[in-house]
């Protein structure tokens, strides 16, 4: 009898003992995990910091050299080594410009066509279709544009339009010949096409977040399809449209491969979006590899830098649009 | 007013000799946010009784349940004044080590929570961290704590299948398995059955009636039949307060307090 | 009455503008498709996988070195990329989900997802082909595990939101430490959100071209050494597009199918595994 007393007390000794080890044990590997956790967290923040810094760093003998003269020289020389981004900032900027012009409205229309008048049998099906269409890999619009799109634009839209604005004043200078397929006007139309399923996709996800009810009450009141979509759905849903279309632009703006092949690539601001041009990123990709080291390769890595603070401005406001979407959702 | 309460089903006995106070709970303060959600309460759980809290929505009777266990350590801008003693030390003190109190404050809740593994790993996950038992004991484990549970005979053959393939019923015992296994002192149920149908219901109930041979039960209920039928002390409160504790006899039939009877009576909550 | 009329004719008007834009919008997109199958298709061969990049003016040759390092690349990026990911998702939703941290880490992240992926290839170039001596797979790797850890980062803190909380609650009413319940608990719950994450961001990096352009630069020979230059199937199709070499256009149009077709084919599996999560 005794004997077991003691075995129990023993037993149960060990027992607490082992309970102890085993909640210090606990207690170091929540703390590891959690610091883990919080400097993985830490680390998107460096991320960030570090891809600005070394931009800045890699940007600055240009920048220095070169000052704000930078942002608004047109010359881009290897030879004399005189470098401007302007007439890159600017080709950027105008096939974004009509790849948004294209690209917002289509892609609304989508949308409305999704959530509004879409038989119920195709939706789910087109809807998927959208959305798979938005993550095919850039590369592929581009060789499409270069082998397919383009030579069609210059036997086709681009002659028209010469011949159809030759008699209108300015709008002649825009549309003005001749028609070489690649140029600012196909690469605006590519990233169009491009980022259409994207507009598409994310705006008829915010025009799924109007409540049922929101808009069976417009069409209790007797208000048409377009109405309710008009005065219910899209004021809803400003914000989150903004955002949408802002997302997108901050990918028309930074895309590469989709625009290289088809701008044409030439260093120049011409009146004409017929003619050749180029931007940011296509300069950046086509030279990077091979220029020199010192001013040439500094002045990429700044276009580089002004690219970066572009579109994070870009998505910054974008970003912060969805957020008010989400906060009006909550 | 008496035709209605003497209809209430009688509630288990309570064991003649001095009841010894497992949890004490004084001058317990809680806050969400600065939002005052418990106002200065004091009681105590007796060891191996079945102690309700009853009272309407909102009235705080799970906050408290929460508090024992410092359940709302998990959740910033929540935090507790006063003292909830447990063997005479108190849990709510920064030295106390969270996970030991939960092992010993097992919890069961109103939804039936299995985790995303199988039958047999249900139980054994929290009792593997704990101990290191051979895999026969474990077992040996797993077989009484399900056989607790009054669910051993139903799972016995499947004990591989994901323990979200049971029935609602089912899910809430093996989580009363799983917590049993951890070999808990006090055990806190939050509206065990409100997911339930009533068969299921009477077989909570039926396994709370044998628990509590073992164990300091505290249940929170809507129901006030199911609070007359399994615990022996109730509590009443209301809007954060404390409103009435004693035997659950007298809680039913001679409430000394008007809004204790208005609630049992179904004047209002 | 004539109001009423009027109403149901811009109603009409705009609905049918929508419906065009719905046609004229799938429409470009089945043609590029069509079109890229149609190319791709007629040079699919054995020897598009069994053979290396030719050379200018050869009328054979495949994608073998390409292939292989793009799939090389892609492997070691999202094996750099998703734990870190991974890592900060869980703080974000487990540890910091009422932080402020989390906040702003979370604003940067979404920005990190969509920024140029061309400014991601200057920045590894900075920081590693520079100063490490040149080209090389590694920093091909680096630079598209940049572009995988903003997307597992957003997908695993969406989907361990998802997980109730009533379920930590429960694994925590048994005594468990927070690590264990994230680790066991929660990412259980969430496995199926995690993986979709890490397929969409493989789907994402196995096209992209431009952060490769002078990270990994590519290599017309067969090599497995992530230390040298290395081929990859988009840095490849970028190249023999703009040569005038048929027998390497054709090629191109070939690896641009192969690469559509994977990334389709893991954006379904993927769409599949989200919906069977939010379930």
């Amino acid at each position: 009898m005794v004997d077991v007393a003691i075995k129990n007390a023993a037993h149960g000794r060990d027992e607490a003992e082992n309970r102890l080890r085993v909640l210090e044990r606990f207690r170091r590997g929540d703390k590891f995990f959690f610091h883990l956790t919080r400097s993985a967290a830490f680390l998107v923040l460096v991320l960030l910091f570090a891809i600005v810094a070394s931009l800045t760093y890699g940007a600055w003998p240009a920048l220095s050299h070169f000052g704000f003269d930078f942002l608004i020289s047109q010359s881009w020389n290897a030879n004399t080594e005189q470098f401007g981004a302007l007439a890159t900032i600017y080709g950027t900027l105008v096939t974004s410009l009509i790849a948004m012009l294209i690209a917002v409205p289509v892609g609304i229309g989508i949308a409305i066509f999704l959530t509004e008048l879409c038989p119920a049998v195709l939706r789910r099906p087109i809807g998927i279709a959208v959305e798979l269409l938005a993550g095919i890999p850039s590369i592929i619009y581009g060789i499409w544009g270069f082998f397919v799109f383009a030579p069609v634009l210059q036997q086709t839209l681009q002659p028209f339009l010469i011949s159809l604005f030759a008699p209108v004043p300015v709008l002649n200078a825009l549309f003005a010949g001749p028609p070489y397929g690649l140029g600012i006007l196909t690469a605006g139309l590519i990233l169009a096409i491009m980022v259409l399923p994207f507009i598409a996709s994310v705006s008829r996800d915010v025009f799924e977040t109007v409540p049922a009810v929101m808009k069976e009450a417009a069409y209790g009141l007797g208000c048409t399809t377009w109405e309710v979509v008009r005065n219910v759905v899209i004021p809803h849903t400003r914000a989150g449209l903004v955002g949408g279309v802002m997302l997108a632009l901050g990918r028309a703006l930074g895309e590469t491969m989709a625009v290289t092949f088809v701008i044409g690539n030439a260093r120049q601001i011409s009146a004409s979006i017929l003619q050749p041009g180029t931007t940011i990123s296509a300069t950046i990709a086509l030279e990077y590899a091979e220029a020199s080291e010192g001013l040439y390769r500094s002045s990429l890595v700044a276009l580089g830098l002004i690219l970066f603070v572009i579109s994070f401005i870009v998505l910054a406001v974008a970003r912060l649009m969805l957020a008010r979407l989400n906060k009006q959702e909550a | 007013m008496s035709t209605g309460t003497n209809r209430q089903p009688a509630s288990p006995a309570i064991p003649a000799g001095p009841l010894t106070e497992k949890v004490s709970v004084r001058n317990l303060k809680f806050y969400y946010g600065n939002n005052l959600a418990l106002k200065s309460i004091d009681l105590p759980l007796y060891d191996r009784i079945v102690t309700a809290f009853i009272g309407p929505s909102g009235c705080g009777k799970s906050t408290l349940l929460r508090v024992l266990n410092r359940m709302y350590d998990l959740y910033p801008g929540q935090h507790a004044e006063g003292e909830v003693l447990i063997d005479g030390r108190n849990v709510l003190g920064p030295d106390q080590d969270v996970n030991a109190l939960r092992a010993k404050v097992g919890m069961v809740f109103q939804k039936p929570t299995p985790f995303p593994m199988s039958i047999y790993d249900n139980i054994a996950f929290g009792v593997r961290l704990y101990e290191k038992l051979g895999k026969s004991e474990m077992d040996e484990r797993v077989e009484s704590s399900l056989r607790r549970a009054a669910l051993w005979n139903e799972v016995k053959d499947k004990l591989n299948a994901s323990g979200q393939s049971l029935s609602g019923g089912q899910q809430q015992r093996l989580c009363i398995a799983r917590t049993v296994a951890v070999k808990p002192e006090v055990i806190l149920f939050d509206e065990p059955c409100s997911a339930l149908d009533p068969i299921s219901t009477s077989k909570v109930e039926e396994l709370i009636d044998e628990l509590r041979a073992d164990y300091t039960i505290a249940i929170v209920t809507h129901n006030m039949q199911q609070a007359a039928r399994v615990s022996q002390f109730t509590a009443f409160m209301y809007l954060g307060e404390l409103v009435e504790f004693a035997e659950t006899a007298k809680i039913f039939t001679a409430p000394s307090d008007k809004r204790t009877q208005d609630y049992i009576t179904g004047r209002f909550g | 009455m004539s109001l009423y009329a009027a109403r149901k004719r811009s109603n009409r008007i705009a609905m049918g503008l929508c419906t065009v834009a719905a046609v004229f919008g799938i429409v470009w997109l089945v043609l590029i498709l069509a079109v890229l199958v149609w190319e791709g298709v007629s040079g699919l061969s054995w020897r598009v996988f069994t053979e290396i990049t030719p050379s200018m003016g050869s009328t054979t040759g495949g994608l073998l070195n390409a292939i292989v390092g793009s799939l090389m690349m892609v492997f070691f990026a999202v094996l750099i990329g998703t734990p870190l990911g991974l890592l900060a998702g869980t703080y974000m939703a487990e540890y910091g989900r009422y932080e402020k941290l989390t906040h702003v880490v979370r604003f940067i992240n979404d920005i990190l997802l969509s920024a140029p992926s061309i400014v991601i290839g200057l920045f590894i170039y900075e920081i590693l082909v520079a100063p490490f001596g040149g080209f090389s797979g590694w920093a091909g790797s680096a630079a598209l595990a940049v572009i995988v850890i903003p997307v597992v980062v957003r997908t695993t803190e969406d989907m361990l939101l998802l997980v109730p909380g009533q379920l930590r609650e429960a694994a925590a009413a048994l005594g468990l430490p927070r690590s264990v319940i994230i680790k066991q608990v929660a990412y259980k719950a969430a496995l199926a959100g995690i993986v979709t994450g890490i397929l969409l961001a493989v789907a994402r990096i196995s096209g992209e071209t431009a952060p490769l352009l002078f990270t990994a630069l590519s290599n017309n020979f067969f090599s497995t050494s992530m230390t040298q230059p290395i081929a990859s199937l988009p840095v490849v199709i970028y190249n023999f597009t703009k040569t005038p070499d048929e027998n390497m256009q054709q090629l191109a149009w070939t690896g641009a199918l192969l690469i559509t077709f994977a990334v389709l084919v893991m954006s379904i599996i993927a769409r599949a595994l989200s919906t069977r999560m939010k379930k």
